[in-house]
């Protein structure tokens, strides 16, 4: 009836950082959960999150944080998806400023390139003068603190990581593939449609489920550029703990997130495994 | 090329052009404010100076926070090769069912919320007592550098030829010899690449470090957002200015033995 | 006018002349091939006349039409890449209906067209199915499918058999041939394997360094090769080289370092020459008055079930290869034994010796 089922040798090798993660990373997470599904020592209740989307307030960090994630997500796909292109044409000199443009960025770390974009975003600063003088404007355009400011720093920030992954689909395309819909007749529209777009999208669906979930749990970048103003969930989490003393909103608030990441991961996986882009 | 293709090629190289200068833009007016000599930032500068670089000296704590980094950044790395080799060694080479969802879970925490995994290991640490900032921050930064490890790893490994280490034990070495002599060397791009990442992502670090840290232990980015907060001026461009400057070196070592493409997969 | 006409194409790549001025005719309904060594130009022959690569230089004419400013996709001319290129993305049936549906073929008219030519290629049992699963034989049969379906002026096809192992690629050449035979279809391969061509084609095309050396149907190509590479490209030879001491009434006497050989050609006397026999023509014993005979040592008796060959080694190292029906007796024969070899004087090939 048992059995007997050789455990594979290499399966051990995982065990350490299998244990790792699961002691450090998942345990937690699930207590964090637990811990916001009890109120006052009573398990389970919902009242934690009944509190939650029972106010107006909150339910407008959540949209606003899921309105600002899935823009930053649309709008670096826009720009990243031909950037992607150029990048695997491009040879030499092209190619590594390119890379270097890529790649310093996310060498430099989220809080200096925040910074500069606060500074660039300033009334007086570089945007604005520029503005001023190609006449678009006539007075200091307030960027700092807009939701615009926010999305366009976010999708500059979080561009590489929709890039890269765009851009490691697209070198494996196989060329005779475009040059075989081409002799069957297909329009160049066609092709890039029917043949090229299909055989990126587990790229872009990779990229795009790392930018979102990036975007809808960035802390540093909003705090910078929109502050107190137009809080994000990941601000509104940071403030219940550290300040509000708030344990009970800041649980539910992690779960919720917790929760929208997990989709994130699990559905782009199971995505990506559809599409066929499971090898590389 | 059809008219068609021409414009759509033009087009895209425009937006990539566009692209490079506003990923690099930002970058490039950092370094600039940080030579200005009036304490705010105006561009462009009414004058050239370095008193911004001389009162680095003078910023409290700005010292220790870099070691400190530094610190966590090389032991959570290192800490992190490990495991995420191992790791990665068995997801490629055997034959267990679950594989692929280790691959995915060791990756995951780049994609998790990094202040709600922050909350959670303070709690978690809080609830058996441990309070110990320093190590805390380690153990938490492991958890950040490991998926880039695993990451790159997997696809070393996969690319990897294996009959390499049969050709190598036909010849005379014992199974770990071969491993350490053909197995590591042919490894070592992966091993530098994703070392060089993962130091990166620990030293920009803010969301977990901000619940872990105590008076004493204070990162370099939560440092920096504290000099925000307290005295907005062009020394925080200073900063970001070494720090751009230490990208950059990072960047020059990579490319040099590894290749810039081939850091990025 | 003929089907396909190439006239004086030129395409240089940097200093390098790939294809150099050539001038070559496909008659509606003709399967032509392109052979020759890699590197010899066909490959990118093919891709201009598909409209994948300019032309530098020179015109190509597709059933009376001028293709140089038409572009690749309006040429209706469809391509069996060397590695099928089948869109992983699509199923078997996708993949096939691909070009009618870039062509805005009404869906009901496509499906049946296209199960019409799974038909055709025996693959409508794996219609729905991945084309990633498919082994190679399969794969090209899509993807010869997925040609045909469009209706197209010309086929051309890059060494459509290469990734296939040997014991397929006969059966899968020939299967190829009557299907193409049947649909009236006019097509080019292009192939470094004489073999495939010599099964497949109504003409062959001998390819070398971006010009046609011969361009005739397969029996005269291999008894009448007009160069010595052809000679070497097609076929098994035996290669002799001696220089002209006598010229008379077409007829030429050659001092070889293994003796006196005549051949009907004609040459000055001094000159040079390479002289070439089919193995199957090289009988042992000695010849009559119109045959050529040597006396030469074996270095190689290789019994090769239908036939044996024959090793023999020239005085001044020239290899001699005599091929003998496998009924022959060849088990007193030894290697160092001295024999003689002889040939009609009518089958001898003579060439201008090159070094």
């Amino acid at each position: 009836m048992t059995a007997i089922r050789r455990i594979d040798g290499f399966a051990w090798l995982a065990a350490p950082a299998l244990v790792y993660l699961g002691v450090l990373y998942a345990v937690p997470l699930a207590l964090l959960l637990f811990k916001s599904l009890s109120t006052a020592g009573t398990f389970p209740s919902f009242a934690g999150y009944a509190e939650f989307f029972g106010d107006d307030f909150h339910l407008n960090i959540l949209w606003r944080t899921l309105r600002v994630a899935l823009l930053v997500t649309g709008l670096s796909l826009l720009v990243a998806y031909p950037t992607a292109f150029v990048l695997a044409r491009a040879r030499g000199v092209v190619q590594t400023i390119i890379l270097v443009a890529m790649v310093l960025p996310l060498a430099v770390g989220v809080v200096v390139k925040t910074f500069a974009w606060s500074i660039l975003f300033r009334s007086d600063g570089l945007l604005n003068k520029m503005l001023m003088g190609l006449g678009i404007a006539d007075e200091p355009v307030r960027m700092l603190f807009t939701e615009t400011a926010l999305v366009i720093a976010a999708a500059n920030i979080f561009l590489p990581f929709m890039v890269l992954p765009i851009y490691a689909v697209v070198r494996q395309l196989d060329p005779r593939l475009v040059e075989a819909a081409a002799t069957l007749g297909a329009t160049p529209l066609h092709a890039f449609f029917r043949v090229v777009v299909p055989l990126t999208l587990p790229g872009v669906v990779a990229g795009a489920a790392f930018v979102f979930s990036m975007a809808v749990s960035m802390y540093v970048i909003p705090s910078l550029i929109v502050g107190e103003r137009s809080q994000t969930m990941a601000m509104l989490i940071a403030r219940s703990y550290l300040f509000l003393r708030d344990e009970q909103l800041g649980s539910s608030m992690s779960a919720i997130l917790l929760v929208i990441a997990v989709a994130v991961v699990l559905g782009s996986s199971a995505l990506i495994r559809r599409l066929g882009g499971g090898r590389t | 090329m059809t008219a068609v293709e021409k414009a759509a090629r033009l087009a895209s190289w425009l937006v990539a052009a566009t692209v490079v200068v506003f990923l690099l833009g930002p970058l490039v007016v950092t370094v600039v404010v940080s030579f200005t000599s009036s304490s705010i930032y105006t561009l462009p500068p009414p004058e050239w100076s370095l008193r911004w670089y001389a009162s680095l000296s003078q910023k409290s704590g700005l010292a220790e926070a870099v070691w400190l980094s530094v610190q966590i950044a090389l032991l959570s790395t290192a800490l992190a090769l490990v495991l995420g080799t191992t790791a990665a060694i068995a997801v490629v080479r055997g034959r267990f069912a679950g594989r692929e969802a280790i691959a995915t879970f060791a990756v995951s925490p780049l994609m998790m919320p990094g202040l709600v995994v922050g909350v959670a290991l303070l709690q978690a640490f809080r609830a058996v007592g441990f309070r110990d900032a320093w190590t805390s921050l380690i153990l938490a930064h492991v958890i950040i550098t490991l998926p880039f490890v695993v990451r790159t790893l997997l696809a070393a490994l996969e690319r990897f030829d294996f009959t390499l280490i049969d050709a190598a034990r036909t010849l005379g070495l014992s199974y770990p010899q071969a491993v350490l002599k053909v197995l590591m060397p042919g490894l070592a791009p992966a091993f530098l690449t994703s070392g060089l990442f993962a130091f990166l992502a620990s030293m920009d670090n803010y969301p977990i470090s901000i619940f872990l840290t105590d008076a004493r232990n204070k990162t370099l980015p939560i440092k920096m957002l504290q000099y925000l907060e307290e005295q907005p001026d062009p020394t925080l461009a200073a900063i970001s200015t070494g720090l751009i400057v230490l990208a950059l070196i990072v960047l020059a070592v990579g490319s040099r033995s590894v290749g810039l493409n081939r850091m990025v997969h | 006018m003929a089907h396909l006409q190439v006239s004086g194409v030129v395409k240089r790549f940097g200093k390098q002349t790939v294809v150099d001025g050539l001038d070559f005719a496909v008659e509606r309904g003709e399967l032509v091939s392109l052979l020759g060594p890699s590197g010899c130009g066909k490959t990118t022959l093919l891709r201009m006349i598909a409209g994948l690569v300019h032309a530098d230089e020179g015109g190509i004419a597709l059933a009376g039409r001028e293709l140089a400013s038409v572009p690749s996709h309006r040429r209706n001319v469809s391509v069996v890449f060397q590695s099928y290129a089948l869109f992983p993305h699509l199923s078997v049936r996708e993949n096939v209906a691909f070009g009618l549906r870039a062509r805005g073929v009404i869906a009901s008219e496509a499906a049946a067209r296209v199960d019409d030519v799974l038909a055709l290629v025996r693959m409508q049992a794996f219609a729905d199915g991945a084309v990633t699963q498919l082994s190679g034989g399969q794969q090209q049969r899509v993807a010869v499918a997925r040609a045909l379906v469009v209706q197209p002026d010309l086929l051309l096809l890059d060494e459509p058999f290469s990734a296939l192992d040997r014991k397929l690629r006969e059966t899968m050449q020939i299967e190829l041939k009557s299907l193409l035979k049947a649909r009236g279809m006019t097509a080019v391969f292009v192939t470094h394997d004489q073999d495939e061509a010599l099964t497949v084609s109504d003409r062959i095309a001998v390819m070398n360094a971006g010009r046609i050396e011969q361009f005739t149907d397969p029996g005269t190509l291999y008894a009448k090769p007009a160069t010595a590479f052809a000679l070497d490209f097609v076929g098994l030879s035996t290669r002799l080289t001696g220089q002209v001491t006598q010229f008379e009434s077409g007829r030429i006497t050659v001092a070889t370092a293994t003796g006196e050989l005549r051949a009907n050609a004609s040459f000055t006397r001094g000159s040079k020459v390479l002289l070439g026999v089919r193995p199957e023509r090289i009988r042992i014993g000695a010849g009559g008055t119109e045959d050529n005979t040597l006396q030469v040592a074996i270095t190689d008796v290789v019994p090769l079930g239908a036939r044996t060959h024959l090793y023999a080694r020239a005085a001044d190292g020239d290899r001699l290869l005599c091929e003998l029906p496998g009924t022959a007796d060849m088990t007193e024969t030894r290697p160092g034994d001295m024999v003689t070899l002889h040939w009609p004087m009518s089958d001898t090939l003579v060439y201008p010796a090159t070094v």
